[in-house]
């Protein structure tokens, strides 16, 4: 079969390319937003997904970091040592305040772990652990903060000197910071509990997990995968309005962008379309001829999206480390599935015109 | 077996109604047989294009009845026409109406998927009838890289390309050069002797006089006998004397589309320039 849908479509290369960059745009669009989000959710639960821990111990009903504030008694970490299957498990003290240097301000988590235990940075670019009255901050915070390791800074109502540097805490949101057990539990007159315990396990982490909440009451046990899942669906049901608004905006600019194509695409061949139709094409054949070149804007402005956000994505990683753009499959089948639909309502309006074209046009002079 | 390709019985197009009537075609009658070339001629506004539009089953008839290769046109469902036309007409305009977008060849190997042939059996058919009308280096030339005559050489091998009964064929030669329209009449009159297809031409173009088997006038929606017709010696249009403007020179009257054309040629026939034609005589019912 002569391909006369793509070539009809594709013969005025400029107008074909502006509509498939608009109907990208709009594609890049949603799946750049898409990308930050997911990007952003996964920085928010790193502290999880590079802790050694196996499973995660909170004060019951807790089952989150993020928007929460959990206190389990000191004494449960030792308590949870006795059971089988425990390897170890530490203590960490969590809460959160702004860093504050010369000026300028962070929002940032404040994590207390035990010296020389497994609650601490998993990476130091630079320095080393901290001591008492010292803290390790991330890399990307102090380039934007402009302070180095041996500067001093502000958090809690105290003042600290970084000791060293780790990598990959700091999100679009906040930051990270490390300091001692004992220093935060000073600065939050806390002295006889934690916040989380972390536990390392022999054997199915889950299993432990049950076993510690059966033995203890009235704390909750999460295996990694489980807590991690679970503070990424608490930044996602806080930002899935906003999320909805700018995908369902994206659409309507695909939409409109695709509409326009295919009209003014129609409108310029209107003439073709009724030698068609006299020549034997029937409703059916000037349907699929709409649908088809509908279905390559698309196909082409995906293709095109998806190579741009990727592109986007590395751009976006060099010049700013703390925003993280993740193109996952998911989101990939969302924009795809918003892409035909969108390709689905914009053909109506051309498909009306060109129904009604009366084939008997072609013995009209064109004007 | 009957020889007859095409029948029009008692067709009336009748647009608008009240006030706002008009009566576009009125009580036409026609028969065209195989292999016969029949050129319809007549003032603009007669009713050439809307016959045209209801013999190729593109307008449906206020009234009458259209059978071709033995199916009622006017009988037939609005959904099962276009197949129909695909296998029935092969159509030529004046402005040729290539599809831009498509190749020569594409041009025809589309009208060829309409009529349900596809692949390399389409692709070689759409060559074969191209190659046969002298266009083998223009194969994959777009439209807007032939000439006038080029583009109307592939019209005709698009019409034809389904084999269908009829050709129909509105002003083919309208523009084109002298030497390019007679080729292009004479490759209508071949298809017609050859191919064993019946082939309505529309015109004004009276250089198609020479190869059609029967000249009709079409006035007013109607038939008329077309017993002497005269060409204007200004335009070459085909002029019915009754009514005509005309001017009288050495004992011989001279008939003119218009009085354009007749003062046009007082001022430029008077130093004799101008010699004035006989007068023709069809018969509009009969044969050559």
């Amino acid at each position: 079969m002569v391909p006369i849908a793509r070539r009809m479509l594709f013969t005025d290369r400029r107008r074909a390319l502006l509509g498939v960059a608009g109907v990208a745009i709009a594609l890049v669009m949603a799946l750049t937003l898409d990308g930050i989000f997911a990007g952003t959710t996964r920085q928010v639960s790193r502290f999880i997904d590079t802790s050694p821990a196996d499973v995660f111990v909170s004060q019951e009903g807790v089952r989150t970091i993020h928007m929460a504030i959990s206190l389990v008694p000191g004494a449960v970490a030792d308590e949870i040592r006795q059971l089988p299957g425990v390897v170890w498990a530490e203590p960490v003290l969590f809460s959160s305040d702004a860093l504050r240097v010369a000026g300028a301000r962070r929002p940032s988590y404040v994590i207390g772990y035990m010296p020389g235990g497994r609650g601490g940075p998993q990476i130091l670019v630079e320095g080393r652990d901290p001591g008492p009255g010292e803290m390790v901050i991330d890399d990307s915070a102090a380039t934007a903060l402009d302070i180095a390791v041996g500067d001093e800074v502000e958090v809690l109502g105290a003042t600290w000197t970084v000791s060293g540097l780790t990598t990959g805490m700091t999100s679009i949101v906040n930051t990270s910071v490390y300091v001692t057990f004992d220093d935060l539990a000073t600065a939050l007159a806390s002295e006889r509990t934690a916040s989380y315990i972390l536990i390392g396990t022999e054997g199915d982490p889950e299993a432990v997990a049950k076993s510690i909440e059966a033995a203890i009451p009235g704390v909750e046990s999460q295996t990694r995968p489980r807590f991690s899942a679970e503070e990424r669906s608490v930044v996602r049901e806080m930002s899935t309005d906003l999320l909805n608004i700018m995908s369902f905006a994206a659409l309507l600019v695909g939409l409109a962008v695709i509409g326009l194509v295919l009209y003014t695409s129609v409108l310029s061949r209107l003439r073709d379309i009724g030698v068609m139709k006299a020549l034997g094409l029937g409703r059916i054949g000037v349907t699929r001829l709409v649908l088809i070149q509908g279905l390559w804007t698309v196909v082409s402005a995906f293709a095109l999206a998806v190579a741009a956000t990727f592109g986007i994505g590395a751009i976006v990683a060099s010049v700013a480390p703390d925003i993280d753009v993740v193109v996952e499959t998911a989101s990939l089948v969302r924009a795809g599935a918003g892409a035909i639909l969108v390709a689905a309502i914009g053909v109506i309006v051309p498909l009306i015109k060109v129904w009604r074209v009366d084939p008997a046009t072609v013995f009209r002079r064109p004007s | 077996m009957t020889n007859t390709a095409l029948t029009a019985k008692q067709l009336d197009k009748i647009y608008g109604e009240g006030t706002t009537e008009v009566h576009a075609v009125r009580d036409v009658d026609l028969e065209v047989q195989v292999g016969e070339v029949v050129l319809i001629m007549g003032p603009s506004g007669s009713g050439k294009t809307t016959l045209l539009s209801m013999l190729g089953a593109m307008l449906r008839p206020s009234s009458g009845q259209i059978v071709v290769d033995g199916n009622d046109m006017t009988a037939i469902s609005e959904s099962r026409l276009p197949k129909l036309r695909a296998a029935t007409f092969g159509f030529v305009f004046q402005d040729f109406n290539l599809l831009g977008a498509l190749t020569a060849l594409e041009n025809v190997e589309f009208a060829l998927n309409l009529g349900g042939v596809t692949g390399h059996q389409a692709h070689q058919r759409a060559e074969e009838l191209l190659t046969g009308l002298g266009l083998t280096d223009r194969l994959s030339f777009r439209p807007d890289k032939l000439s006038g005559g080029e583009k109307q050489r592939v019209a005709i091998a698009r019409a034809l390309a389904n084999q269908p009964p009829v050709i129909l064929a509105d002003e083919p030669t309208a523009n084109l050069d002298s030497k390019i329209g007679h080729e292009i009449a004479r490759l209508l009159r071949r298809i017609a002797t050859e191919e064993k297809r019946a082939v309505v031409i529309v015109s004004h173009d009276t250089r198609l006089r020479d190869v059609a088997d029967r000249i009709l006038w079409l006035e007013d929606g109607a038939f008329r006998e077309l017993h002497t017709m005269a060409t204007d010696p200004i335009c070459g249009m085909s002029v019915d004397p009754q009514g005509a403007p005309h001017r009288e020179i050495e004992e011989e009257t001279v008939y003119f589309c218009s009085t354009a054309c007749r003062d046009e040629f007082a001022t430029a026939g008077s130093d004799g320039r101008h010699a004035a034609p006989p007068m023709q005589t069809e018969d509009g019912s009969g044969g050559r």
